[in-house]
């Protein structure tokens, strides 16, 4: 195959693959700007734009109040896992703490369809919490990410962070010291990808949310779901709310990328 | 400054792999001693057993007399330089330095002073607000040292701490450790499969293979009176020509036999031999103990020995000849002579051998068979 060709084989494959992920994007964008009518318009129309529908979301529902809920119940979510899933991540890359039983425990809790996790969850709940409130969303949300964030970190412990604990021991520093002073902020990069990630599944969970939510509690995948009605979808205002649902995590993806990669180049000092 | 003694230190990992077994090592207070050794000897983890980095299985470690082994690395006043450094990467070289005086709560003004005196000794005081990672492996290996320095412990522990510099840099900071080590007069141990870095550095050093202690001794000392077959064919390059052979008594003498070579033992040894008198047994040959005249060859004249060039090697002060005793079809062996005279492959040279420098080792267990020992002068 000539070189040319070669090149634009590729470039057409990849420009399919990339529009299956940013037509829909695009799509959702289009119907956020125009009027209910022309949304549905097959072929698409662009009409006229307008905001309206931005307003709409504040004035009709109240997104506001769903977005604080998420900002507020993803944030203690990862602030409160991140901290406990370093410390799991540092054992067991350390001292091999729970073997690999432990990890398959992990991944299999991973595996395991959320559905039936949920009444359960709910069952125990009922019993030691106020169910429908954020607490019971942040605890939830913090047993589904804790050892999946753990899962990831482990990683970032283990080569030349060992040797540099090992020489921060014998310049006197204890255990405890050379964790925090010395590979807690060697893996930085890695706990920050972790801790976003963290918060983008939280941020993205809808249905321990769900369950667990009533009206005041209630985060935005949830409320957006709410949306959907019998009498039908108001589908331009709920193009308007996704976009900005996704937001915040498109303004971090960048972030989470950037320390990923550092994450897992750390400590390569040779 | 310390003394370190081992006593009978095992290492097992997992009951099962011996990683170390049974050292018996003393290394006096101010002693450079080097532990040399091929990959996967124990001599790392030896180290690391001193330091508190690895749990001692069995035995005693004791330091200025008082049992270390359960004390934690932090209180046992070693400092370590890693082959890899093991800089911290999230700090400066002033913070790497002051990382462990910051955790003895030293003065401000103290800390200062000394990273003030270490970093012009070793002439990093430049790069002073660089991170890691913005130095060549030089500077890197210079801070590592400095910050092993900078808090004046009781001993230094060096792991293969060279062997990550280019040969030129190697030969440099190898020269500089031993300045320090005279100018501190601090106990050093150093870890190194590098057999020029330990006959060139070490007071002492001591040979371990497969978790053992194979000798211990001065570097000379070990290298002219070898204990076994695998330090004599460890150290220097090329290392010791072992053949196999036999010692057979004729007309009063023991010889040394192998195919195109026999050599009357010097009366001295011939006593020492008799036991293996008409047995098999190694026969070590150093390379440079091969003269071009009889008059290098010891008080003793020299054996001559008629050898067919196979390889020249001219290294420049030297040259390296491998030669084949008796022809083409003997074994092959390698000598050492001066630069000056060329060699042609395919030859034939007659060289002297300095026959009070044989060695005879037992073909079962390999070890040298005692002798009157060769002084290193």
């Amino acid at each position: 195959m000539p070189h040319t060709l070669r090149t634009f084989v590729r470039h057409a494959i990849l420009i399919a693959f990339s529009a299956m992920i940013v037509l829909p994007l695009v799509w959702v964008l289009r119907v956020s700007l125009t009027d209910k009518l022309t949304a549905y318009k097959i072929p698409p129309e662009i009409g006229h734009l307008s905001l309206d529908n931005y307003i709409e979301v504040f004035r009709s529902f109240p997104f506001a109040l769903w977005f604080g809920n998420s900002v507020l119940i993803a944030v203690l979510a990862t602030l409160i896992s991140l901290p406990f899933a370093t410390m799991m991540a540092y054992a067991a890359a350390r001292f091999r703490t729970g073997g690999s039983p432990l990890w398959i425990a992990v991944l299999a809790s991973q595996m395991l369809p959320p559905i039936i996790l949920v009444l359960p969850l709910f069952m125990v709940f009922l019993s030691v919490l106020p169910v429908d409130s954020r607490i019971a969303i942040v605890i939830a949300h913090v047993a589904i990410n804790l050892p999946f964030m753990a899962w990831m970190m482990v990683s970032f412990f283990e080569g030349d962070s060992r040797s540099l604990e090992e020489a921060a021991r014998m310049d006197g520093a204890t255990r405890w010291q050379a964790f925090i002073r010395i590979a807690v902020p060697v893996a930085g990069p890695g706990i920050l990808a972790a801790g976003l990630l963290g918060f983008i599944l939280s941020w993205n969970e809808f249905l321990y949310a769900l369950i667990l939510s009533d009206s005041s509690s209630q985060t935005l995948p949830v409320g957006l779901a709410g949306l959907e009605t019998h009498a039908g979808v108001d589908i331009a205002p709920l193009a308007a709310a996704t976009l900005l649902a996704l937001a915040p995590v498109l303004i971090l993806l960048p972030f989470l990328r950037k320390y990923l990669i550092k994450g897992l180049s750390l400590g390569a000092l040779k | 400054m310390a003394a370190i003694e081992l006593r009978a230190v095992t290492k097992t990992y997992a009951n099962v792999v011996s990683a170390v077994r049974n050292v018996d090592l003393t290394i006096g207070d101010g002693e450079f001693m080097v532990f040399l050794g091929p990959s996967g000897c124990g001599k790392s983890t030896t180290l690391r057993m001193i330091a508190g980095l690895e749990d001692i299985t069995s035995g005693d470690l004791l330091i200025d007399g008082v049992r270390m082994n359960d004390v934690d690395p932090s209180k046992r006043d070693l400092a370590i330089v890693f082959q890899n450094y093991a800089l911290y990467p999230h700090m400066s070289v002033r913070e790497n330095l002051a990382f462990g005086l910051k955790l003895r709560h030293l003065e401000r003004a103290e800390i200062a002073r000394r990273i003030d005196g270490i970093s012009a000794m070793l002439g990093i005081g430049p790069m002073l607000d660089r991170r890691p990672a913005q130095l060549s492996g030089g500077q890197r290996q210079r801070v590592a040292l400095g910050r092993a320095l900078v808090r004046e412990p009781k001993a230094f522990l060096l792991d293969e701490p060279l062997s990550n510099l280019d040969a030129k840099l190697r030969a440099t900071m190898r020269t500089e450790l031993i300045k320090l080590h005279r100018r501190l007069g601090a106990t050093m141990i150093h870890v190194t499969h590098d057999q020029v870095e330990a006959m060139t550095m070490g007071e002492r050093i001591c040979i371990m293979r497969d978790g053992e202690v194979v000798q211990v001794g001065r570097p000379l000392d070990v290298y002219r009176n070898p204990a076994d077959t695998f330090v004599a064919g460890f150290l220097a390059t090329p290392p010791m020509n072992l053949l196999p052979g036999r010692l057979e008594a004729e007309g009063g003498q023991l010889h040394a036999v192998t195919d195109g070579f026999r050599c009357a033992l010097p009366r001295a040894y011939a006593e020492a031999y008799a036991s293996h008198a008409g047995r098999e047994v190694i026969i070590g040959l150093r390379p440079e103990d091969f003269h071009e005249t009889p008059d290098r060859a010891g008080a003793l004249g020299g054996l001559p020995v008629t050898l067919t060039v196979t390889t020249v090697e001219a290294l420049g002060p030297e040259t390296v000849l491998m030669a084949s005793l008796m022809g083409e079809a003997g074994p092959e062996i390698a000598t050492r002579v001066d630069f000056g005279r060329e060699y042609e492959v395919g030859s034939r040279v007659t060289l002297h051998y300095d026959t009070a420098q044989i060695h005879v080792f037992d073909v079962e267990t390999t070890k040298a068979l005692a002798r009157p020992l060769v002084s290193a002068g």
